[in-house]
């Protein structure tokens, strides 16, 4: 296992820049994939998720700063995205965009980016986002039709072009469908996350209780109204449609399990993994001057961000493990422990992936021998963890979950007036990135 | 051993067809080997190609199919591909003793001691060595080298069975016992198509009808089609190999062929010594049954990378 330590990267906080706050955040509510939104693509998404913005802060005919935002599963023909989505939104037509594609961390890295420019002054404003639809998921031409395609551009005379079709085959017009599974390795997300959970031997029951506190605490949100700013009905859905008010541990109890059933003692179901989602989300940030100037909120500063990634590929460490290295990195940096926080946002791709984070913050042994620290580096208390719902509830549109999480702990932060927030999000490709919000000062 | 110079390598396909006259029944113990003396005998020649560069085209081809980043040096399953039909008309000789259609691939292994450039002259040379009793048959490596300037940069020996031909007057070899194979923690997983084998010889150039067509397959005595045992060998490698070590031997034993299309689950343990990379052992099996494939070895050599 490679050092990991902070040596390599930044060790001192950057004190000479500005603030960037959050200002809000507008997203679209997500929805199951085949459902409501299973003939919207990504960029009707995305541009539904903007506009809502537009109208919630009356940003209407306004140039931003600039708009990044990005998608996972995206279609060739999206090349520009989020420049095509502000074409058609209510923003300013000479507001620049660009694409970010860091698989699950999209959201959260596009918000970073964006907060970066605005604290070195070169913006006053930025839209962070994602989207994702694995409905509308782009189909791809074979591997041999799409070599005899570009042969053909490229055969000038007849005969050459007789002789390139010639190659066609049957089978040749099968198209391709993308999987979810990792290109180097071969297995999904979900069959690597069995792998970590038995490794730290989580239980089925933890998780499934994981997944119960997601749901009945995302519904506790909706029912006192925190999400009424934060998401703009769309297509007929107002609430994740993802989400069990009504679920029990008795009924997932009874789910059976989908992932590492290879193994004696699979634990993970569908309820406590999170489903294939649709859905869109957006953050708006500015400088503290942009925020006075157009009388708009400032919710909470972006203060710091962390990634990280793991060598996954031949079992050195789990494939969603990557904030686990991460964090001690991003604390230390900022003389910050876990007792500094009051509010944990660790996005629950599994409830296996959270419980095997918090499992490996408190182990003494892989603290200290893996992440070269002096002892654990300590319990995130329960109670503060994901208090308005998280991923297992309300679904996880892969590149909108990021947005989601900042929006709405800027919120939690904005009603408690004070304090920390800790984000922890786990990507594809062995990768994760955390990051810190603070309350503004009242 | 003698030495018979090639002009240059041979073609695959005419090599087949040669081969697939002289498959026509006709028991190399009475008609092939040498006139009834017990132990038949090997040629005794060493075939040798001088001047051979690999193809830009083929090699990019080659690299995309076993997911290698297409860098400018050589996988060591292509230069087995470039080598391989020296090695053949050797095996397509009609002194040679068994018949090559229908042998199967047991094993390779291959010292593959600097990084080969693809714009390197190679010199490759063949033989053929160590008949020996196997319990269904006989088996019989063939070596070959691979130098550049007189320095031997790769060296790969192949361990093929030819099943039912008896040796006269060797003992039968004892049958290796069974054990229940109980498969590892995987931590990688193959989902290949039924078109594998046509991928794989379209790249290598390796059209035996055993990997190509299902009737072809039957007619050899396999259920289906299956892979190339230098395409699972390729892929392992690349798979289990940090990339910039160039200096390294490996090895692949098959324990049972890879009907397509197939679910191969793997489990790759490297082996590290104070962080560094000292090689790595793999078992593959059948996903979907615990029946195993075949077990590898990578090991690094003291060469410079």
């Amino acid at each position: 296992m490679v050092d990991q330590s902070a040596e390599q990267g930044s060790t001192q906080p950057s004190t000479s820049v500005r603030n960037a706050v959050v200002i809000g955040g507008n997203r679209i509510p997500f929805a199951r994939s085949g459902g409501p939104y299973a003939y919207s693509s990504n960029k009707d998404m995305l541009t539904a998720a903007i506009d809502g913005l537009v109208a919630r802060f009356g940003l209407q005919g306004e140039r931003i700063g600039e708009v990044a935002a990005g998608a996972v599963l995206k279609h060739s023909r999206d090349f520009n995205l989020t420049r095509e989505a502000v074409l058609g939104s209510a923003l300013a037509a000479d507001t620049p965009a660009y694409d970010v594609q860091q698989a699950c961390a999209t959201g959260l890295e596009t918000v970073i980016g964006l907060a970066n420019k605005i604290k070195l002054g070169q913006i006053e404003s930025g839209i962070a986002g994602g989207v994702d639809s694995a409905s509308d998921a782009p189909i791809a031409v074979s591997e041999g039709l799409r070599r005899v395609l570009l042969d053909l551009s490229r055969a000038k005379t007849t005969p050459q072009k007789l002789s390139v079709l010639s190659r066609l085959r049957p089978r040749d017009l099968t198209p391709n469908a993308p999987t979810t599974g990792e290109p180097r390795t071969g297995l999904s997300m979900g069959e690597h996350q069995a792998i970590t959970t038995a490794k730290w031997e989580i239980t089925r029951e933890a998780q499934d209780q994981l997944a119960l506190n997601s749901h009945h605490n995302l519904a506790a949100a909706y029912d006192r109204g925190f999400f009424s700013d934060l998401v703009t009905p769309y297509r007929g859905v107002t609430r994740d449609a993802n989400l069990r008010a009504d679920t029990s541990l008795e009924k997932l109890a009874k789910l059976k399990p989908v992932f590492g059933k290879g193994a004696a003692g699979a634990t993970m179901t569908a309820g406590n993994s999170t489903p294939l989602t649709d859905g869109a989300a957006t953050v708006l940030l500015g400088s503290e001057d942009y925020a006075r100037r157009h009388n708009l909120p400032m919710l909470a500063n972006v203060v710091d961000a962390e990634a990280a990634a793991v060598d996954f590929v031949h079992g050195a460490e789990g494939l969603l493990m990557a904030p686990v290295y991460a964090m001690p990195r991003m604390l230390q940096r900022n003389g910050l422990t876990f007792d500094d926080f009051d509010f944990f946002e660790i996005h629950e791709a599994f409830a296996g992936t959270v419980l095997s984070s918090l499992a490996a913050w408190e182990n003494e042994d892989f603290c200290r021998n893996t992440l070269g620290l002096d002892g654990a580096l300590g319990t995130v208390d329960r109670s503060k963890l994901n208090v308005n719902g998280s991923s297992l509830a309300a679904g996880h549109p892969f590149a909108a979950t990021g947005g989601r999480i900042v929006a709405s702990l800027a919120k939690t932060l904005a009603e408690k007036g004070s304090g920390r927030g800790l984000i922890s999000v786990c990507a594809a490709g062995g990768m994760g990135v955390v990051a810190i919000l603070e309350a503004r000062e009242q | 051993m003698s030495e018979l110079i090639l002009d240059s390598v041979p073609g695959l396909p005419s090599l087949y067809r040669s081969a697939l006259i002289s498959s026509v029944p006709l028991p190399w113990a009475r008609g092939r080997s040498a006139k009834g003396s017990g132990i038949p005998e090997l040629p005794t020649v060493r075939h040798s190609v001088a001047g051979v560069q690999a193809s830009v085209a083929d090699l990019t081809r080659f690299q995309q199919l076993i997911g290698a980043p297409a860098h400018d040096l050589l996988p060591s399953g292509f230069i087995h591909t470039i080598a391989f039909p020296v090695a053949m008309s050797v095996m397509a000789r009609a002194d040679f003793p068994l018949p090559l259609l229908g042998m199967i691939h047991l094993r390779n292994s291959v010292e593959h001691r600097r990084a080969i450039h693809f714009s390197e002259k190679l010199s490759i040379s063949a033989w053929a060595g160590d008949l020996r009793p196997h319990p269904s048959g006989a088996q019989v490596d063939l070596v070959t080298e691979v130098t550049v300037a007189g320095e031997a940069v790769w060296t790969g020996r192949s361990t093929y069975l030819a099943k039912g031909s008896r040796l006269a007057g060797a003992a039968i070899a004892p049958k290796e016992e069974r054990t229940t194979f109980v498969p590892p923690r995987l931590t990688t997983l193959w989902d290949l198509p039924g078109s594998t084998g046509r991928s794989y010889a379209a790249v290598s150039g390796d059209y035996n009808p055993i990997h190509l067509n299902a009737l072809a397959a039957k007619a050899l005595g396999m259920k289906q089609t299956i892979a190339h045992g230098m395409y699972l060998a390729s892929r392992m490698v690349q798979e289990s190999k940090p990339a910039g070590v160039e200096s390294f031997a490996w090895s692949i034993d098959f324990r049972s062929p890879v009907l397509l299309p197939a679910r191969v689950a793997l489990a790759i343990t490297p082996r590290q010594e104070a962080g560094t990379w000292r090689g790595a052992e793999i078992t593959a099996w059948n996903a979907r049954r615990a029946r195993e494939h075949f077990t590898g070895t990578l090991t690094r050599l003291a060469g410079t990378d």
